[in-house]
């Protein structure tokens, strides 16, 4: 079998390379269509629209800002993907994971302790883990004891996290009284990631979580089992594999995972929690997460390039609302259509082999 | 009394948006078609029924196009998954995310941004004469033309799925796919007819919510109540009289919810907004054992 793997492998690359090159041009096609309709300069959307993010230095920084999340709410998906299982929950484990970890830092704060920034960041880091986690554990457990659907769990529990954080926004003791706005005090100085050059420092972890996400799926235990469910459910509960614990510890780390996405956004890019932000950019990122992991179909390799390319979509979107008052939803809805393009044509593939 | 009356009048108005969504989950489900796009087909049915509806100033036609775009959702879900064998949820999904941009696309390309946004035309009441004026009748039975649509829908598919052999049918489809082709239903057919009118039924009921109950259009106007609708549809085991069940207790909560929030100030109203959401896992929770699926919905089925 593992030949066979080998010997197909750069077929694989090629049919992948075709599926993602129709699907794109398919999409853009009607994109251009629509565009040309309402009367816009359609090479001037589209150039617009690609080209955002290299243009200008400011373009690309704001490309690897949206990319970084992204990255960590896209394996949010792709972890329970692997068990063929949905976890539309990244969104309320991303706000679960900022608010959490803006709490204990602002009554760090509060409290009038002073923690080194060697302390503070690895404590708000293992916070948003736990926080984020803590979510994923919940949809987990429901399914592995009362068989309940994540998509439904986690789902609900995406309202919970959203109401959750606009309750801390517009928290009085929290709230930081020079803002008119429902807006915390910002967080201690010594809680917050820098930049270089213009990119967050919480690259690093970007980087960082795609080796572990690798790892945990190709050299660990609880990988080999993981692989073994989404291959075949029923044999590998013959073979004593003990499903009820995987799910539950696979939706742990996707949770913590798609925490770490509200943890980095709180501590390198807002450094305090906005009452918007559930709906503004967590919106964005949780959503998109799910479509990013479904054009990768769950291998973590791919997982960075499919999050960088729907940057380059967002800022390019973003930029043509700008300049061009062309709605951003055009742009998504392009997005949501690549995928499914995507979708169809692979498993037309599939079945065909 | 009047208490009585307007928080039922009130939850009625609600338990429509509800019942109507899980409906339509319960027609696809039931033929083996998981629709969980419901949140996204609902988004595209406010946005394009109520622009139809301020566009031709008759709220009728509004409803019309909303179900039109839900059945156009159907039928796209049902072409994908019967011809592609694409999977059900992931196709439901990306079609969700396709849905909430379309209606604020639709939206922003037909009316744009205006300092007053624009408002539905008013729709009547119904008075069902004589028993209207029994008290607690009342409430339920002056209501708007798509209140009783949902008391008919309701009472008659229960009639259509347990009473008439097409019926028995669609029902087996959604347990044994292979069974019911056996016997000779044409189950890609059926299919296609379930998930296109279950589609419309949320069409219809994304359609109520900026028609009827806001009288404008905001985006994101369906709030998640989509997704509850999905919730419903289980927790009613996929039987439709006890969707209408599900829908009223829902939409009782969304509006004790909302009263709570007027008169006390002291529970921070983010908790009451979270109270329905926490509680369709709640209610799933208990009721767990008692839950019946369709056997093989969500499944796909090919001949060979």
């Amino acid at each position: 079998m593992e030949k066979d793997v080998k010997r197909t492998e750069s077929s694989t690359i090629i049919r992948n390379i075709f599926v993602y090159l129709v699907s794109v041009l398919l999409a853009l096609g009607i994109m251009a269509i629509v565009v040309l309709l309402f009367g816009f300069n359609v090479s001037k959307v589209l150039r617009t629209l690609l080209t955002s993010s290299f243009r200008t230095s400011f373009g690309f920084q704001e490309t690897i800002k949206k990319t970084i999340p992204l990255i960590f709410t896209t394996f949010a998906f792709t972890l329970p993907f692997r068990i063929k299982f949905f976890n539309i929950g990244g969104w309320g484990q991303m706000l679960f994971g900022a608010t959490i970890v803006t709490v204990v830092g602002l009554t760090i704060l509060k409290s009038g302790i002073t923690l080194p920034a060697y302390i503070m960041i690895p404590l708000l880091i293992i916070v948003g883990i736990l926080a984020g986690g803590f979510f994923g554990l919940i949809a987990g457990s429901l399914t592995a004891k009362y068989n309940i659907n994540p998509i439904i769990s986690t789902i609900m529990l995406n309202f919970v996290g959203v109401q959750f954080l606009n309750f801390i926004a517009t928290n009085p003791y929290f709230k930081d009284p020079l803002e008119g706005h429902p807006i915390t005090l910002p967080l201690p100085k010594s809680a917050t990631l820098g930049f270089f050059g213009g990119i967050p420092n919480s690259i690093i972890f970007a980087v960082i979580s795609i080796f572990f996400v690798y790892i945990l799926i190709k050299k660990t235990r609880l990988g080999y089992e993981i692989n073994a469910i989404g291959y075949n459910l029923d044999a590998a509960k013959t073979y004593g594999i003990n499903f009820p614990r995987i799910i539950i510890l696979t939706f742990f780390i996707a949770g913590a995972l798609g925490g770490l996405a509200g943890t980095f956004e709180v501590m390198n890019i807002h450094k305090k929690l906005v009452e918007g932000f559930a709906s503004t950019s967590g919106a964005q990122y949780g959503t998109f997460g799910i479509l990013t992991s479904l054009i990768v179909a769950g291998d973590p390799i791919g997982v960075p390039v499919a999050a960088f390319f729907m940057s380059v979509l967002l800022v390019g979107a973003d930029a043509l609302q700008r300049t061009m008052q062309v709605p951003v939803e055009l742009v998504f809805l392009s997005q949501a259509l690549i995928v499914l393009f995507i979708v169809i044509i692979r498993q037309r593939f599939e079945r065909r082999v | 009394m009047s208490f009585i009356n307007s928080f039922i009048s009130q939850t009625i108005v609600y338990t429509v948006v509800y019942t109507l969504a899980s409906l339509g989950i319960v027609v696809s489900g039931r033929a083996g078609i998981f629709n969980v796009a419901s949140e996204g087909i609902m988004l595209a049915s406010a946005s394009s029924g109520f622009l139809t509806a301020y566009l031709t100033g008759n709220a009728l036609f509004g409803f019309l196009a909303g179900s039109l775009m839900g059945a156009v959702f159907g039928l796209i879900i049902a072409f994908v998954h019967e011809k592609f064998k694409v999977n059900q949820f992931i196709l439901g999904i990306s079609l969700v995310i396709l849905g909430t941009g379309l209606s604020d696309l639709l939206y922003k390309l037909i009316i744009g941004i205006k300092l007053t946004a624009p408002r539905a035309p008013a729709t009547p009441l119904v008075k069902i004469p004589l028993i209207s004026k029994i008290p607690v009748f009342s409430a339920f039975l002056t209501q708007d033309v798509i209140v009783y649509f949902m008391y008919a829908a309701s009472i008659l598919l229960w009639w259509f799925y347990y009473r008439t052999k097409l019926g028995l049918e669609t029902r087996a489809i959604g347990e044994s796919p292979k069974a019911a082709d056996v016997v000779g239903v044409n189950v890609t057919k059926r299919r296609y007819l379930s998930t296109i009118i279950g589609s419309a039924l949320i069409g219809i009921a994304g359609a109520y919510l900026p028609i009827l109950i806001t009288g404008t259009y905001t985006p994101d106007i369906s709030a998640g109540r989509g997704f509850m609708a999905i919730g419903i549809a289980i927790f009613a085991s996929w039987r439709p009289e006890r969707a209408i069940l599900g829908g009223f207790l829902f939409a009782a909560i969304e509006v004790i919810a909302f009263r709570l929030q007027v008169i006390s100030q002291r529970i921070p109203y983010q908790f009451l907004l979270m109270l329905p959401f926490i509680l369709v896992l709640v209610v799933m929770i208990i009721f767990n054992k008692q839950i019946e699926f369709p056997a093989s919905v969500g499944k796909p089925y090919s001949r060979e």
